[in-house]
């Protein structure tokens, strides 16, 4: 079999090379010696695979994804309005959960090796329509859930994909880490969604770390709203600046951290310093964020150095550690991450 | 009396504050029990729309929950926080009245400094009860 780098993506060939199937062990072969001839932070990729990141059995999940429509009743889950290979509904909310979280699941399992939020291709659930004027997207435990929004300020959540990537990573979080949701634990469970929820998107529109908007939820505000999103990995605290909403509150670097009792100890607010961490060393690296700076902050997840009440510095040593392993301890990777927390104020 | 409702938490992490007046008698005779009953349920209670065990992201964020709001309402000198999983439908009426009422103390980020009112019920810190005294309609300044 040959596999020829111009016309299968590297994700692709990746997602291939891991295979541990020995019915396809040609195919995994040839993906493993395509990604070789790519360059030289895919060879180290390629190399890196031999030491899967998932321990016990390999299970190899499928995607499953079922979206419910609660007819704007606050009860949970709805009425399945479809199932997984369903036709469109033509409903905008439901086609777009949808979407998004095939998206959520394509970084997840083709570039990670991750089937699904629990690793283990566990069905992917959300309902749309969730309540009357009701301006939230959240996580319950078991399944993403989206309102339509106000009308006045927001519009329907599902509308940014970064919103719907965003809730399914808690999900994640929840088989993995299982980061506690208070304080700097809780920042960094906001963080982590953040995170990924832009490199779901990111990879969808195909968009290397200079080019991409690093922004979370644009387009869900109404034109009546001063500003483009609610957060920003690239620029913390400018995603808006209204009358009503007031001033986006996130900081950037440990200085500006801000101690507060609302928000579960500001979980919405301080991620936005382990946030910029991740776009300084995305950037720094240059290219697709999911591949150098998300491949590390998928290892460290799992890699077993995040306590659930864990703290920015523990979480920021995690990275060291999980960038070293992965690429060198003298790589430009490993330098970057640790670079990148120095500035943000994380690190001395 | 008034009564002062402060929504934080949500996808956005916005805190919106909205506030009425109710009369002596129904603050006493209705609101002060609930909150007070709320108080002893503490983290406790069920869910009331089906949500997963547990539901709401309530103090310390125990629950499978994110992203979910948690509201803190204020009767006098009685506070009382409930995850929104833990509203029951007398609670959302008064929230609807409170939003109806077009009172909104606007948004903010609920960041500030403020030490609370939170004598009453002894919940565990008071946290920053934004005094809606302070320039009503515009959000606090940051730190």
């Amino acid at each position: 079999m040959h596999i020829r780098c111009s016309i299968v993506p590297p994700h692709l060939l990746t997602r291939l090379a891991a295979l541990r199937d020995p019915r396809l062990s040609v195919a995994s072969d040839a993906a493993r010696h395509a990604l070789l001839e790519l360059d030289p932070l895919l060879q180290i990729r390629a190399e890196a695979l031999g030491a899967p990141v998932r321990r016990g059995s390999a299970v190899v999940g499928t995607l499953t994804r079922r979206v419910y429509d609660a007819g704007s009743r606050e009860e949970l889950p709805g009425n399945l309005v479809r199932g997984e290979g369903a036709p469109a509904t033509g409903d905008a909310a439901a086609d777009e959960a949808y979407d998004g979280l095939g998206a959520t699941y394509r970084l997840f399992s083709e570039e990670y090796g991750w089937s699904s939020i629990d690793g283990a291709g566990k069905p992917l659930e959300a309902t749309v329509h969730y309540g009357s004027n009701y301006d939230n997207a959240f996580w319950d435990g078991e399944r993403m859930v989206f309102g339509d929004g106000d009308g006045e300020i927001f519009g329907r959540f599902t509308a940014s994909l970064t919103v719907i990537s965003h809730e399914l990573t808690h999900g994640f979080t929840q088989y993995s880490s299982n980061l506690e949701y208070q304080g700097q634990s809780g920042a960094l469970n906001e963080s982590l969604s953040d995170v990924f929820g832009v490199l779901v998107e990111q990879r969808e529109l195909g968009q290397d770390a200079a080019d991409a908007s690093w922004l979370v939820g644009a387009g869900i505000f109404t034109t009546a709203v001063e500003g483009t999103a609610l957060r920003s990995l690239k620029a913390p605290g400018t995603a808006y600046d209204d009358d009503i909403l007031g001033r986006d509150p996130q900081p950037a670097t440990m200085a500006d951290y801000v101690e507060t009792a609302a928000d579960n100890g500001g979980v919405h607010i301080n991620s936005g310093i382990p946030n910029h961490a991740f776009y300084l060393a995305a950037t720094t690296l240059g290219g697709p964020a999911w591949e150098g700076a998300g491949r590390i902050w998928f290892d460290a997840v799992l890699g077993g150095g995040i306590p659930p009440q864990c703290d920015f510095r523990t979480f920021a040593a995690a990275t060291n550690e999980a960038a070293e392993k992965r690429f060198g301890t003298d790589s430009r990777e490993a330098g970057a991450v640790a670079e990148a927390w120095v500035q943000v104020g994380v690190l001395p | 009396m008034r009564i002062e409702i402060t929504r934080s938490g949500g996808f956005g992490g916005l805190t919106r504050t909205w506030s009425l007046e109710v009369s002596r008698t129904e603050a006493e005779q209705r609101w002060l029990p609930l909150a007070e009953a709320a108080a002893d349920e503490g983290a406790g209670g069920a869910p009331s729309d089906g949500s997963a065990a547990g539901g709401g992201a309530g103090p310390r964020g125990r629950g499978p929950a994110r992203d979910r709001f948690t509201y803190r309402i204020a009767i006098g000198y009685t506070e009382v926080d409930l995850p929104e999983s833990r509203l029951g439908d007398p609670w959302r009426e008064l929230i609807d009245r409170a939003r109806a009422a077009g009172t909104d103390d606007g948004a903010g980020t609920g960041t500030g400094t403020g030490t609370g009112t939170g004598t009453g019920t002894g919940l565990r810190d008071a946290g920053p009860a934004r005094s809606s005294s302070a320039d009503p309609g515009k959000p606090e300044e940051l730190l």
